[in-house]
């Protein structure tokens, strides 16, 4: 189910009435939360349901033997059972025709002609990078003694298919969302509304900024050969909004969502594009995934205790398994190394922190570059458009009708994030509608982001970017 | 917890009524903008469906909007001409146009230009159609058919006036401040081809009819407006537009249906697709589909006798 869907429309006030119903018993809510989340994900493919079932067995037990064994031998053990069950079925269903295909690709390049029998038709389960991660991480974190397995079959498979952030995170520790689950909710307006308050924002950068900026981003990137340099940048620069209304509208959808539900989950986005370094990008973008690769990768490889160029190789290694992580194809790899290329640099040539619009200007242009190569349909596609760029300005597209007005849309809805997020990154101090004391203005001011949404915003079921990954 | 839902419920209802006015205020504000247009595609659509009387209506997208000459037609014919063509237009559009006209008037003629792509699937077609978003107050029988193809929640988007013209109100703003002249819905294009510039069409096009797939609520919604128009008594029709460079229809299995259709409905069909007054001829062409106004009176001329000699 989308969030974006009239089926969800009548499907959250349901759950909600439902849900606060069992205010005084956390245990049905639970029942009724995790029910909610099976048919939520049941919507798009009830088959695979099994899945996320199987994977919630695998770890609850693993769970439980990891906290009581005493041996670390068997607790290893039981910790590599997680791990490999996980990132296998992750690997099976969505690296499995890429990596025999670049395989058979390279046999090739090397003079070997092979039959290509190997390949599967495998449906990508929607979601999985994101759940199989989190459990990743219960068992890693049982593993480290950061929390206690729980016991509670029922709380478990909630907090694997919570479904406001099942499909597409944020990826939620246990330590974190766990322990919520575990308590008693308590019914509260101020709670109430702020969910409804980031549900909202969220649907204004889905419905109109992503999905109208995609308009002319897919008219330029699925058509390479027939656009030229300025229209290319004015692709890239659209689509790095694009994927920014789609992720962080997603995720505030999510957080605001369980919210509802007196669920706190993890800040996912903080503005990125105000970031002065790449670095500091990576604090404000995706953070459940930023943090969760730190926390499960980049620190076990050695982080930066280590000699100097061992922590830049951690780095690397940590973007390039990033840049997987985001799909299977090469562009997403190039992605991650180009990122990580990015961080070594930074890391050899800056020493101090920067700061100013000089800098956050051009790590808005290094992460557009690295955008190219994120939404190009292949690695080549990606370096013509760069070329062209380079040698071949052209005209700038324009498109005619409702491509037009798409365009326009989009421009005047990335004007009022931007106006919003400025005043929030240097001026958060200054008069403010959704703080405001005035409960008329308070109500005005959404009431006009709903009214923006009604008018500016794409009405078409669209699926959210990251389901893919 | 009780108090804590009673704040709940005040604030919501005073959230609803608040975006509820500020829909009706402004809804308003854009529906006038809409319905006061003197200019432009949309005044264009407004003339044809409250006001047209004329005898002869020609619809279809922008190959019926360029080159069909009004004046030329009602010197020849001797009835008065209306060009309801919209470029961009697809079959669901002027379908549902007709529909719409035909609720309050009854033209001697209607000559449908007809796309050889009409019958295949096109999102596009369904896209485009929220051009008729505004009026789907006046004319919701004879628009829910086409909308609810793609929007099964129709009625709960088109509860919102704001809905209703948001895909329109960048094109009525435009039309104000440059208004967009016609003669009675006819727009000229000027300029002719050359060899040089069909190379630089070429290169810009989207050469993916191989693929192309018959949609059969297409093929049914034609059919339906046949017996619509028939039943009306009114006389309906079809012809092809002239190309510059020879197209080869063999393959085009949507062109073979459309000519099927009139086959066996009788109507009259006029295909100058391929015809060799205007195959290669540079000279009567804007672009490789569009005639210029040298063309477009060559070939409204054609038609109107050929129109002439039906009766």
């Amino acid at each position: 189910m989308l969030f974006n869907s009239f089926n969800f429309l009548i499907f959250l006030p349901v759950v909600f009435i439902g849900y606060w119903l069992f205010y005084k018993n956390f245990k049905l809510q639970n029942i009724l939360l995790l029910i909610s989340s099976y048919i939520f994900y049941g919507w798009w493919d009830y088959r695979f349901l099994s899945l996320i079932m199987l994977s919630t067995i695998v770890d609850y037990f693993v769970g439980l033997q990891l906290f009581k064994s005493n041996k670390q031998g068997l607790k290893t053990t039981w910790l590599w059972i997680s791990i490999t069950f996980n990132i296998g079925i992750l690997g099976f269903f969505k690296y499995y025709n890429f990596f025999i295909e670049s395989w058979i690709e390279s046999l090739k390049l090397l003079g070997y002609h092979t039959e290509n029998n190997w390949m599967l038709k495998v449906i990508l389960p929607v979601g999985i990078s994101f759940y199989t991660f989190q459990t990743v991480s219960y068992s890693i974190d049982i593993y480290k003694k950061k929390l206690p397995a729980t016991k509670d079959f029922i709380a478990f498979a909630t907090f694997v298919s919570f479904f406001p952030q099942l499909v597409a995170g944020p990826i939620e520790r246990a330590t974190h969302l766990l322990p919520q689950i575990l308590s008693n909710r308590i019914y509260n307006y101020a709670n109430i509304s702020k969910g409804v308050k980031l549900m909202i924002w969220g649907f204004f950068l889905k419905l109109v900024v992503a999905d109208r900026a995609a308009i002319y981003v897919n008219a330029v990137y699925n058509h390479v050969e027939q656009h030229d340099g300025l229209s290319f940048i004015a692709a890239t620069i659209l689509f790095s909004f694009q994927i920014y209304g789609d992720f962080a509208g997603y995720s505030l959808i999510a957080i605001g969502v369980a919210k509802l539900f007196g669920l706190d989950l993890m800040t996912n986005f903080c503005r990125p594009y105000f970031a002065s370094s790449i670095s500091e990008f990576w604090t404000r973008w995706h953070i459940s995934l930023s943090t969760w690769f730190k926390d499960y990768v980049y620190i076990p490889l050695g982080g930066n205790r280590v000699v100097k160029w061992r922590w830049l190789f951690n780095l690397f290694i940590t973007f390039l398994i990033s840049g997987l992580w985001h799909g299977a194809n090469w562009t997403f790899v190039f992605w991650g190394a180009l990122n990580g290329c990015y961080l070594i640099l930074e890391a050899i040539v800056f020493k101090r922190r920067r700061d100013g619009i000089f800098n956050i200007v051009f790590t808005f242009i290094l992460i557009n570059f690295a955008w190219i190569f994120f939404r190009a349909n292949s690695i080549t596609e990606a370096l013509y458009i760069i070329k062209k760029i380079g040698t071949s300005p052209g005209k700038l597209y324009i498109g005619s009708g409702d491509d037009i007005t798409a365009s326009i849309y989009a421009v005047l809805a990335i004007a009022i994030v931007l106006s919003v997020e400025i005043k929030k990154e240097f001026f958060n101090s200054l008069w403010s509608v959704s703080q405001n004391k005035v409960e008329l203005i308070r109500l005005t001011g959404y009431a006009v982001i709903i009214y923006l949404i009604i008018y500016l915003g794409v009405f078409g079921d669209s699926q959210f970017i990251y389901f893919q990954f | 917890m009780r108090s804590e839902l009673k704040i709940t419920g005040i604030k919501l209802i005073k959230f609803i009524v608040l975006v509820f006015l500020m829909d009706t205020g402004l809804g308003f504000v854009a529906k006038q903008l809409f319905q006061n247009q003197s200019t432009g595609k949309y005044a264009r659509a407004q003339y044809a469906i409250y006001e047209s009387t004329e005898d002869v209506l020609i619809l279809g997208s922008s190959h019926a909007h360029r080159n069909y000459i009004p004046e030329i037609i009602e010197n020849t014919t001797l009835k008065s001409c209306f060009n309801a063509g919209a470029e961009g237009q697809q079959l669901l559009y002027h379908a549902a146009m007709i529909k719409m006209i035909l609720k309050r008037t009854r033209p001697e003629i209607i000559i449908l230009n007809m796309d050889e792509n009409f019958l295949y699937t096109s999102e596009i077609g369904h896209q485009r159609l929220s051009d008729l978003h505004p009026f789907y107050s006046d004319f919701k029988k004879e628009l829910k058919p086409y909308l609810i193809i793609k929007n099964p929640y129709l009625d709960i988007t088109m509860l919102f006036n704001a809905y209703q013209t948001n895909s329109t109100l960048v094109h009525a703003i435009k039309y104000y401040v440059f208004p967009q002249i016609t003669e009675k819905g006819y727009r000229p294009l000027y300029g002719l081809m050359s060899p040089k510039k069909i190379n630089e069409y070429n290169k810009n096009m989207d050469d993916c009819e191989c693929v192309k797939i018959i949609d059969n609520q297409f093929v049914d919604i034609l059919k339906d407006l046949i017996k619509t128009i028939k039943d009306k008594n009114i006389k309906l029709v079809m012809v092809t537009s002239p190309n510059l460079i020879k197209r080869d229809l063999k393959n085009n299995l949507s062109l073979k249906i459309i000519k099927e259709i009139a086959r066996s409905e009788q109507i009259p069909f006029l295909d100058v697709l391929n015809h060799p007054d205007y195959v290669n001829n540079y000279k009567l062409f804007h672009d490789p589909s569009h005639l210029n106004n040298d063309g477009a009176k060559l070939f409204t001329l054609t038609v109107a006798q050929w129109i002439n000699s039906l009766n």
